[in-house]
This record gives C-alpha cells, structure tokens and sequence, in this order.
C-alpha cells in the first residue's frame, strides 16, 4: 500500500481491526448518551478513552489526519470532561460526533484502497474548534465569572489542542514542587518521541501532574532529535508513595541508557496540592452553589497570574477526586489487560482454511469407514477405532465451529445507528427493539447479513411505519412507531424477523404496481396474499410513489433476497393491513456440516437433517386414517400427523406406494408436525452442505422444500430436505 | 447493464474476428461452443436429479467436490429425449461465476473459425426456436450453428 511506509503493511490490518472496532463502541456509547440525553462520566472517559487511541495509533501509522481530528474531538471531550459544562446544544454536540466518526470510519475504508488521498478533514476540525470555543463560553457563564474570562477562554480556545503550554505559563518551571527527571535513550534506538510516549503513559497514572520537554512528542517526529540531544525531560507531581514507583518505572523502561534528576520533589509536593485545593472550595464566589465552582475559583485564588488555567485544572481538584481518577485509571488498565491476555484475532481466511480441512476430513472418514471393500468382514478391531475417530473429528468439528461463532449484536447495534439517522432526516419517531441479539451464528454467515438487515430496517422505518404521528394516533397506535428486530434459533436455523407496527402491505397497490411493471405472469385473482407479498421482493419492485433518499428505487428488497440466498437463506414477508409487516429471515446456523439420515426414494437418495427427525415409525395397521377431504393421516399414539409422501410431492417414480412397507419418518420444524413417508433408510452421516448453484434461485428450489446437496463418501450426490418448507408446502 | 454490454461486445467480437469452437451434434446436426467458455469435457456421468425444476435441468453431477447443474441442450432446443450412450459427453462451462454442464450427443473437434465464415442469425419478429442461435458457420461445406450459451444457460 503507497499510503505506508514499508513495514508497515503487517500492522494495516490490525490498524484497521481496532479502529473500526473503536468507532463502532463510539457510536454504540453515542447512541445511548443519546437517548438518555446526559453523559455519565463513565461514558466521557470512553469516548476520551477511544479517541486518545485512534489519535496514537492513527499518527503512528503516519495518518496525520485523522490523528489531528481525534485529538481535536480528544481535547473537547477532555473540557467536558474537566469542567463538566452545561450544555444547552447538545443535539450539535451528537451531530458533530457522530459526523466525525463517520469521517473516520470512510478514511479507514479508504485505507485499503491503494491509491486514495487523505481526506481534507479541516472543515469537520473548525466545526470542532468552533463548539469548543462554545464550550469554553458555557464553562464560563455557568461558572459566574467576570466577562472578562470569557474573552480569555476564547482566546485560549485556538491553544487548547496544547494542553501543556498554558499550563506551562501559568507556572514556571522550577518553582512548583515539580520532580524533574532528564532521560537518555541508547544511541540508535530510533523513534525516540515514540519511546518517550511510552514513559509517559506508563507512569501518567501515579502522577497528579505531568508535562514534558519537548512536549508534542507524540505527533512530532522531529522532536526525536530534540531528544537525542538534550534527553528527554519529564517534569511530574506525584505523591509521596507513588514518587519511587515513577521512578522505577522510568528505570525501567526499554532502551533507557540512562536518567538523572535533576530535582527532588519537595516534601510539600502533595500538601501544597490540598492547600490549593483549599481557597477553591472555601471561595465565596456569588455562584458557588454550582458544583462546577471550581475552575472559576482557580482563577479568583491565583488572579491575572492564569490566563487559562483550565486544559490543567489537576491542582484545584480534592485529594479525593484525585484518587477516584487513578482508581479509574487503573481499573481501565487492569481490564484492557485481562482482554489482551484471553483473547486474540485471527485472519479469518486461516479459519475458512482450517473448517474446509475439517470438512474434508469428515469425507474422508465417512469413505475411510463405510469403505464399500469392508462390506461383510468381520472386523471387530476396526470398527472400535473407527468408532473412535467419528468421536473425535465430531469434537474436532464442533470446535472449529464455535471457534467461527460470532453474536448477532455487531450487526444489530449498527442498524441503531442507522435508524437514529433516519428519524432525524424523515422526521419520524421510532423505536428500535431489539431481541435476542446474543443468538450466535458463523461468521461468514454474519458478514453477508449486514446489508440485507440493513435494507430491511431502512425499509420499515421509511415504508412500514406510517409517515406521520397523526396517521398513527388515527389508527389507534401509539404516536412512536417500533421496529422490532429479533433474533432465535430453532432446529438448526436462525431466525431473524425485522418488524414494524406501521400500516403493513396494501395488497391492492402491490397487485397494481406489479401489473404496471409487467410482474405477474398468470391471472391476478390467482395470486394468493403470501405471494403478493413475496412481490415485493422481486428485482425493480418498489411501490412507493416517490424516491426518498432512503428507499425507492426499487432495489432493495430484490438485494436482500439475493443477498440471504447467496448465504443459503430464505426471507419471506407477512404482514396485516394496518398492524405492521413481519420480513422473517431464515438462515442457517452454520454453512458447513450438518448430521443427516439418508433415505431413499425410489432411486433417489435424500439427506434429512438429524435435529429436524422426531422419530421413524414403522407404521400397524389403523395408524394411517382419512381426514374428510381425503387427506392421508397417521395415528401415532395419541396425536394425529399429517402424512407427506415425497414420492408425489417430487414426482419420482418407481417408489414404494405402500405405507406399511415404507418407513415414516416424524419430523418437526418451527412447532410443526408432520410424517414423511420413505422408501428406506439408508444410514446416518455427518455431511458437508454444499449449496445449490445460484442457477437454481429462480426456481426458488428452498421454498420447494431443499436446503442444498452434498456429497456422500462414494462421490454421489444427494439432495439435503428443508424441512420446513415440505411442511409448508403440504399442509 | 456492465454484463450486458460486455457480452454484446463479445457476440460482435466473434463475428468480426472469428475465433475457436468445440464442434458438437444434437442428432446428426452439428452445433458450436466458443472456446473461452469451456473447462472441460467429460463422459456421461450418474446425475442426481433435482425436483421440481423445469425439465431442461437434468440434476446435479460431482465435478471434484464441486456441484455442478447439467443442461440437456437436446431439451432446450426442443428435440425429444434420447438415452446416454458412450459416446454421450457433457461440456463443463463457466460462465460468469456459474459452472455448469451442457448434456450433448457427442463432441467431434476443434475449429478455427475465420470472420468471413460466419453470417448472424436472420432477425425474426416472432420469437422462436432460432432463438438460441447466436451465428451460422459455413466453412468446409458444413454448416455449423453456434448457439448463444448466455441465452441458453441464464434465460
């Protein structure tokens, strides 16, 4: 890639991993601070958190940026979060955020095209400037102090990106208790500035106050030579108990030739703390009942000699305050360890490789042990190991596939996301609901729903919900429309239904719009309701009149039916005039291996799945009844089935006629019953779904009731049977 | 359409350029194939029929662990069914991501194919079984009709 350095390249993608995983944990706080319309201070010290990483990494990997704007966004966060301003323009506040993560999240999609230029991010970095400088104003004006400090915040806004040199200024060096220790790096280290930063953020927890020289080390390259020359200067507070520990640390740090200090912390280092702390939270100022009383009072304690002493505010804060802050550093450290010990990623193309391996072995042991050349030998031996294989390469499967199982919260969370955009741009009030979203399914089964779910949200926000809060009060609904996406799983399938309670299909209008663009192929009064609205997702279907920026086109739907299909899915639609409409994704846990029975018909091998058969029944006589249109019924026990020959259904000849000589097989699926009447059984094998050429969608051949083929050990194919829709189909 | 286009700029191409054909019979009529279309040809091989599609999909045959769905060009272009014999053969084509089997009564050779050979399909009002027809070859006092494999296979 031109965009990086040589040697670089191996850190891309973990670059890119942790940024996007960054920006969506952002949008995921952003979007509940939303809602609630308040930060928590937890909430704050993520965001500063992410944001602080994104700058670091971001300017290590020379994406100067995107490392500017995340410090921008880094240094309004920490004002909010210092001085904790009332903030009337919140909604600005979300917008800007948001805007800038999605910025973001477009430069790191561009990352991986080679030849796109960094983007100009200085229009968003104004916005930024602009609301800080708001910011500044709110601090102020809470705060009760002189119009006088309003100038001054305004003037020091521009310099806020510096949080040192204020600071700086406003206490000269040498005269504040500070220890001052100079560090030398080993000659020819390389990347000086970046072994300093590491320093720093080792010790910065056991400091009160910390500043260095030179000071933008972390965004300036050439400070390294600065460095070389004249060691590297750290001037911190700490307490009594953590001054050794920061000393040690220094010690201690990789490639440290040497330190020196150059001057002992007084012993007043941490009382003088307090006694700052004291004419602060004494000052009878007019608006001191605020609780964020205390910048304003720095200011009467220590007056004309701080200009702007906010981006460092650390000396007017309580002992108490103190400790809680290292307290919650410390936590956020200790947890980002755990996650570092327990956890690593991995390329996903090693374990497409890897699940490909697993299910050629799985052939292989089905050709190894149902070897036609064992047929009739005795071989007690044998089958013991044998036996003992299957156990193992099941394991060996079931492994790897958990390994590939991912939660379906990532997709859903960013559909949030997109609703909340939407309502802002439509001007529509919707809920987003979600339900099971901890339902697990493979990973490559994930990565291709994002778009589909996301076109089905779209949709029933901008079509299914009604487009004014009136129309709805009118229905009898509740003014705020829902949009429910829930997730389960069921016999080896998950399910995931996008609802919405708005006005739901209008079976008329697609009947209409399906003859305008020439859909129907036979008679209009023969369409049933079901297959009107399965309409909707045919390719340029669309009914609404008019093209939103949402939806329209008529494209949609059309992508997410070929979409769910291309990962072996189906989607159909239900829907009740005026109560909402259902779109029910079905898809299967897993693209690769299933248990499955086969049986024959006629000479026709077909693969049940296992977790799909209740049981097989060989059938006596009086089990098999006539309903009064007919229909073939079995009697098992004391429950009635519905009895589905599949010779019929598939038209195959030469088949078993006779129920009593054939075996029913019992199967279930979503709740539902019914037998399905063999000619055999054949065996039971663990078998690697293969799905159906794409060339068979246009005869929806999963809605005919199969699921895919595989490929059994002696080479033949069969035909694996989806139960649910035989079921279906029949009944 | 990108694929659209790309595929009328390809029907053109042969007949400007000419090209290489596999030679093949339905009956004792001889068809062609454009070369850059084929993987492979194999012998007649057990086919897993698929229910409930339309008839010209005969199943399902094992490519290597790969699935792939044959066509019986026979049905598609309207002659009756005839048992496999030996000489039977499947031409294995891929054609835009889609590898599929094309069922036909034997394959006789290669052909080089020159420009002047060829004369495009007569343009009827009606549609009708020349629909498959993409172009007439005559050369060697044979006449060879190239089938267009993207109506036969997607349409």
């Amino acid at each position: 890639m031109s965009r990086f350095e040589s040697g670089m390249e191996s850190m891309i993608d973990m670059y890119i991993y942790e940024t996007t995983s960054l920006l969506e944990q952002l949008d995921e706080i952003m979007m509940r601070t939303e809602t609630n319309n308040e930060f928590g201070e937890e909430d704050i010290n993520e965001i500063f958190r992410i944001m602080h990483t994104i700058k670091g990494s971001s300017a290590m990997m020379g994406l100067e940026n995107m490392s500017v704007l995340a410090h921008r966004i880094e240094d309004m966060f920490f004002i909010i979060r210092e001085e904790n301003p009332v903030i009337d323009e919140k909604k600005t506040l979300f917008q800007l955020i948001f805007d800038s993560s999605d910025l973001l999240k477009a430069e790191i999609d561009m990352l991986q095209d080679d030849d796109s230029e960094p983007t100009d991010f200085s229009d968003q970095i104004t916005k930024i400037e602009k609301f800080v400088e708001y910011l500044k104003k709110c601090v102020n004006g809470e705060g009760g102090a002189a119009p006088a400090a309003e100038g001054e915040a305004a003037e020091a806004a521009p310099e806020a990106a510096d949080e040192a040199k204020p600071a700086e200024a406003a206490q000269p060096e040498g005269s504040s208790g500070f220890c001052k220790v100079r560090v030398y790096f080993e000659d020819n280290c390389e990347m000086e500035n970046l072994r300093a930063l590491i320093i720093v953020n080792k010790i910065k927890e056991y400091c009160t106050e910390l500043k260095t020289v030179p000071d933008n080390i972390e965004n300036d390259p050439s400070t390294a030579k600065d460095i070389i020359d004249n060691g590297f200067l750290i001037m911190f507070k700490s307490h009594v108990d953590d001054y050794k520990v920061v000393l040690s640390e220094i010690e201690g740090a990789v490639n440290v030739k040497s330190y020196e200090i150059e001057e002992e912390p007084s012993e007043l280092a941490a009382p003088a703390t307090e006694k700052a702390a004291e004419p602060a939270a004494e000052a009878p100022k007019p608006a001191a009942a605020a609780p964020t009383v205390e910048a304003p009072a720095v200011e009467a304690s220590k007056p004309a000699a701080a200009p702007a002493p906010k981006p460092q505010p650390t000396a007017s804060q309580t002992n108490e305050q103190i400790n809680k802050k290292i307290a919650q550093q410390k936590n956020a450290g200790g947890h980002a360890n755990k996650g570092k010990q327990s956890l690593i990623s991995v390329n996903l193309n090693k374990l497409d490789q890897l699940q490909d391996m697993v299910g050629e072995i799985v052939i292989s042991e089905a050709m190894v042990t149902s070897n036609p050349d064992l047929k009739g030998l005795k071989l007690d031996n044998f089958q013991k190991a044998a036996r003992e294989l299957r156990k193992l390469t099941d394991e060996l499967q079931d492994i790897v596939m958990s390994v590939r199982m991912v939660p379906l919260s990532g997709v859903f969370n960013k559909m949030t996301r997109i609703v909340r955009d939407m309502k802002v741009k439509l001007n529509k009030d919707v809920d987003l609901v979600f339900e099971g979203e901890e339902t697990e399914v493979d990973k490559s089964v994930i990565d291709n729903l994002n778009d589909p779910i996301m076109h089905m949200v779209r949709n029933s926000v901008d079509h299914g919900i009604e487009a004014t809060a009136e129309e709805r009060i009118a229905a009898g609904k509740p003014a705020k429309g829902t949009v429910t996406l829930a997730a389960y799983s069921s016999s080896g399938e998950v399910i995931i239904v996008v609802s919405d309670d708005g006005g739901g299909i209008d079976c008329q209008r697609v009947l209409e719009k399906a003859r305008e663009n020439g859909l129907l192929t036979k008679p209009e009064e023969e369409y049933t309701e079901k297959e009107i609205f399965n309409m909707v997702m045919l390719p340029g279907f669309s009914t609404n009149k008019e093209v939103t920026e949402y939806s329209g086109r008529g494209v949609g739907m059309d992508v997410v039916r070929q979409g769910i299909e291309k990962i072996g899915g189906t989607v159909s639609v239900d829907s009740k005039a005026g109560e909402g409409t259902n779109f029910i994704i079905k898809i299967p846990l897993s693209l690769a291996i299933i248990d499955g029975i086969e049986v024959s018909v006629g000479k026709s091998i077909f693969t049940i799945p296992t977790n799909a058969i209740k049981k097989f029944i060989k059938l006596k006589k009086n089990q098999l009844l006539h309903d009064t249109s007919h229909k073939e019924i079995i009697k098992d026990g004391n429950k009635l089935y519905p009895l589905i020959r599949l010779n019929q259904y598939y038209g195959i000849q030469d088949s078993l006629d006779n129920v009593y000589e054939g075996v029913v097989v019992l199967v279930e699926s979503d709740g539902r019953y019914a037998c399905i009447l063999v000619d055999e059984l054949i065996g039971e094998q663990q078998v690697v779904v293969k799905p159906f050429s794409p060339m068979f969608n246009r005869y929806n051949i999963k809605q005919q009731g199969m699921a895919g083929c595989t490929i059994l050990g002696d080479g033949s194919i069969t035909i694996i049977l989806e139960i649910g829709s035989i079921i279906e189909n029949n009944g | 359409m990108a694929n659209e286009s790309a595929y009328q700029a390809t029907k053109n191409e042969f007949n400007t350029n000419g090209g290489q054909i596999l030679l093949y019979y339905i009956d004792d009529v001889l068809y062609g194939i454009e070369i850059q279309y084929i993987n492979e040809i194999i012998s007649v091989m057990p086919i897993t029929v698929v229910p409930r599609v339309p008839e010209f999909i005969k199943g399902v045959i094992n490519i290597r662990g790969k699935v792939v769905p044959v066509i019986s060009v026979r049905n598609k272009i309207n002659k009756p069914e005839i048992p496999y014999n030996d000489r039977t053969s499947i031409i294995i084509v891929e054609i835009e991501d889609l590898t599929v089997g094309l069922i036909v009564d034997s394959v006789r050779e290669m052909a080089e194919v020159l420009p002047t050979d060829t004369c495009s399909a007569p343009d009827y009002k009606m549609v009708n079984e020349n629909q498959y027809i993409k172009s007439i070859i005559d050369s060697g006092g044979e006449i060879k009709q190239l089938l267009d494999i993207h109506k036969l296979i997607l349409e």
